[in-house]
């Protein structure tokens, strides 16, 4: 299997090429074209050793994210018949991170930015901190690990931060993390802030490792249009 | 008539420089701005009456609208700046008389009036995901404007490909072209999230975008405030 | 402080650099993140009444955030919500321009004034819940765009712009704002506006408008359910 992540930043896509038996999972929705002979299927991402329970919570949570909107945990796998390409790209604007997991690592991503992932990745959805009173934003997280590879998708541009302390990102802002860093989330300055700075929650990450942000917010665009929208 | 196109791949521009009595006809609410010495004419639309276009609107994604304007120089030195409604770039293609150009309904921006525009409509509804394509064919002589979600990538077809429906630009005439559901049942293709496809054969010019507007409307649409109606 | 502007024009993101007291205000919400050692405070723009009167024009939120540093070199990462440009003005003393009130982002220097009450211009935007802020240096303003932000020199002919995709302009420009022929769209019936600007300045137009996203985004939204 050959791929590419071609013209970031702005609009970047992922072109992959499969030979015989080369199997690429990637997000619902991602597919922008293929070769007649590649061949897509859709599966629920409950992880690949989930037993009965979690797939069954999974599947529950993804038909309730399905029809309230938001992310979807149903993936599509890509197998060839013989050599062929399938082309991948995100919902939103931005860039394609390639990250190669080699089993002993993790990699917390939020779950709007996976994209794909190939070999032994195991993807396990983890809610984790506070569910604003407001907003309902927490933080959602997927948490990779295993052996193989992982595309993830930016809204924005990236920047990758080295952590060496203590360094503070908008939820919203972020893309992924190394599973080497602690962090807390939190309202970004006591009580009041968390009603009325408008800035949500943020996530205080402590240790080392490195933290990928994005330069746009999803949050942000809806709460930019919401006041302009009508009825 | 110079067509110049700034700030590719997510923002672009296009600058349509007219000299005196040259005219473009663009969708209304793609004018940006323009030099003082152009005269508009407003609803000048392009074929058919506003019943059927005003049934059609509804089918295209976004609920464009399809009134024109004729924007015509009376001086050289005019021009008028275009732009689409979603960030992404903007593409020229000149016709090659004979050769048509099909071109998905949203991504139309504006041609002269030595290009006619016909709409053909396709009409194919897929059941649940609520998607249906709207294509214009641009036939005659000129520049056609046309627009992409995010930015966008011509390929010389020369066989066969499976394109989802939501990243077709436009083609030309050569290539033939099939609707069908992504995965083998309707609720597969629902729930792949893939929707409708095109399986497109032949020879010719193919222009797809990197982003698919339906996927990134039901991402951000769903997260706004409810509506009424 | 040192500042940057990271990924322009595309997703343009304000990277600053701030000493030990440095302050920089922003618009709520346009926080990416921060080092530890910068303080953040929130307060209400132009205290309870002022902010209280700006909620009726729309647009703008009533809060604004105040990053303090409390040590040397520490980051502050700013964004706007569109996508878009990012630009910096440095605005001597006595200085003004013309700023469309989403577009605002950042600004440092103390006495920089930020004055909404400039009726003269309320009728640029109908509906749409923008106006246009006059501010006045010295000082820095940091404001963004939807789409990239085009700079256009305006000369004794003239140049027309949509109202919506007008972001800044110079302060001595002559403008008037017109209805502007031909369908605009589905939903915003009162758009459809243009400003004739004339004399001699810079006019920086956006390549996109925040009412084109609403329309398209409209068909996608829930619709609520009825109840009788």
């Amino acid at each position: 299997m050959n791929y590419r992540v071609e013209h970031g930043p702005s609009f970047a896509w992922l072109k992959v090429a499969l030979a015989e038996g080369d199997e690429i999972q990637a997000e619902a929705g991602a597919m922008v074209c293929r070769d007649p002979q590649v061949e897509m299927t859709t599966h629920l991402n409950a992880g690949r050793r989930a037993g009965v329970f979690r797939a069954l919570l999974a599947f529950l949570i993804a038909l309730v994210r399905k029809f309230l909107g938001g992310e979807t945990m149903f993936v599509n796998r890509f197998r060839s018949s013989g050599p062929g390409e399938v082309i991948l790209a995100p919902a939103l604007s931005g860039q394609i991170i390639h990250k190669r997991l080699d089993g002993a690592s993790k990699l917390f991503v939020q779950t709007g930015s996976y994209l794909a992932s190939t070999g032994e990745v195991d993807t396990r959805v983890r809610f984790t901190g506070l569910r604003s009173l407001l907003g309902g934003e927490g933080l959602v997280l997927l948490e990779c690990a295993g052996e193989g590879e992982l595309w993830i998708n930016s809204y924005g541009g990236v920047l990758p931060l080295e952590v060496n302390g203590t360094f503070t990102v908008d939820t919203g802002h972020i893309v992924a993390f190394d599973g080497s860093l602690d962090f807390k989330v939190k309202s970004v300055g006591g009580m009041k802030s968390l009603f009325l700075s408008g800035e949500g929650l943020v996530c205080e990450f402590s240790g080392r490792g490195v933290v990928y942000i994005q330069s746009r917010n999803l949050q942000a665009l809806v709460g930019w249009l919401s006041r302009l929208l009508p009825a | 008539m110079q067509i110049e196109i700034q700030y590719n791949p997510a923002h672009s521009l296009a600058t349509v420089h007219l000299d005196a009595g040259e005219a473009i006809r663009a969708e209304a609410s793609a004018m940006v701005s323009m030099t003082r010495g152009i005269d508009v004419q407003t609803n000048a639309g392009h074929s058919a009456g506003g019943g059927i276009l005003g049934g059609l609107r509804r089918a295209v994604v976004g609920g464009e609208s399809f009134f024109q304007n004729l924007y015509t120089a009376r001086s050289n030195g005019a021009h008028v700046t275009l732009a689409p409604r979603l960030c992404g770039s903007m593409v020229v293609h000149e016709l090659d008389p004979g050769v048509d150009l099909l071109i998905q309904g949203s991504s139309y921006v504006a041609a002269p009036e030595s290009v006619h525009i016909d709409t053909k409509f396709q009409g194919f509804k897929a059941f649940l995901s609520g998607e249906s394509l709207f294509f214009l064919k641009a036939s005659g002589r000129g520049p056609v404007l046309m627009n992409a979600f995010g930015a966008v990538e011509m390929r010389e077809l020369d066989g066969e490909s499976i394109l989802d429906t939501g990243h077709l630009v436009a083609f030309t005439a050569g290539i033939e072209y099939t609707i069908g559901k992504a995965s083998q049942g309707w609720i597969a293709s629902y729930l792949s999230g893939e929707g409708l496809v095109l399986r497109l054969r032949g020879r010719g010019k193919l222009w797809i975008q990197r982003r698919n507007p339906s996927e990134f409307g039901r991402t951000v649409g769903s997260m706004l405030p409810a509506r009424e109606g | 402080m040192k500042y940057d502007i990271l990924d322009s024009p595309d997703f343009a993101m304000l990277q600053l650099v701030l000493d030990a007291g440095e302050v920089v205000v922003a618009e709520s919400g346009a926080m990416v993140a921060k080092d530890s050692q910068i303080q953040i405070s929130t307060s209400m723009r132009g205290g309870l009444l002022g902010a209280a009167k700006r909620k009726l024009l729309g647009g703008e939120s009533l809060f604004q955030n105040t990053f303090t540093s409390q040590s040397a070199g520490q980051r502050l990462f700013l964004a706007a919500a569109a996508e878009g440009d990012l630009k910096a003005r440095q605005l001597a003393a006595g200085e003004s321009f013309f700023l469309q009130s989403g577009a605002y982002v950042a600004h440092s220097g103390a006495e920089l004034v930020i004055d909404t009450k400039f009726g003269g211009l309320k009728s640029f935007f109908s509906g749409v819940g923008f106006f246009m802020l006059r501010i006045q240096g010295p000082g820095t303003v940091f404001y963004g765009s939807y789409g990239a932000l085009h700079e256009v020199d305006v000369g004794p002919e003239g140049y027309t712009v949509d109202t919506a995709h007008i972001v800044a302009f110079t302060e001595h420009l002559d403008y008037s704002v017109r209805a502007f022929g031909g369908f605009k769209g589905l939903f915003f019936s009162g758009e459809g506006l243009v400003c004739d600007f004339s004399g001699s300045g810079k006019v920086w137009v956006q390549t996109r408008n925040a009412a084109g996203l609403a329309a398209f985004l409209h068909p996608f939204r829930a619709v609520k359910s009825k109840r009788s």
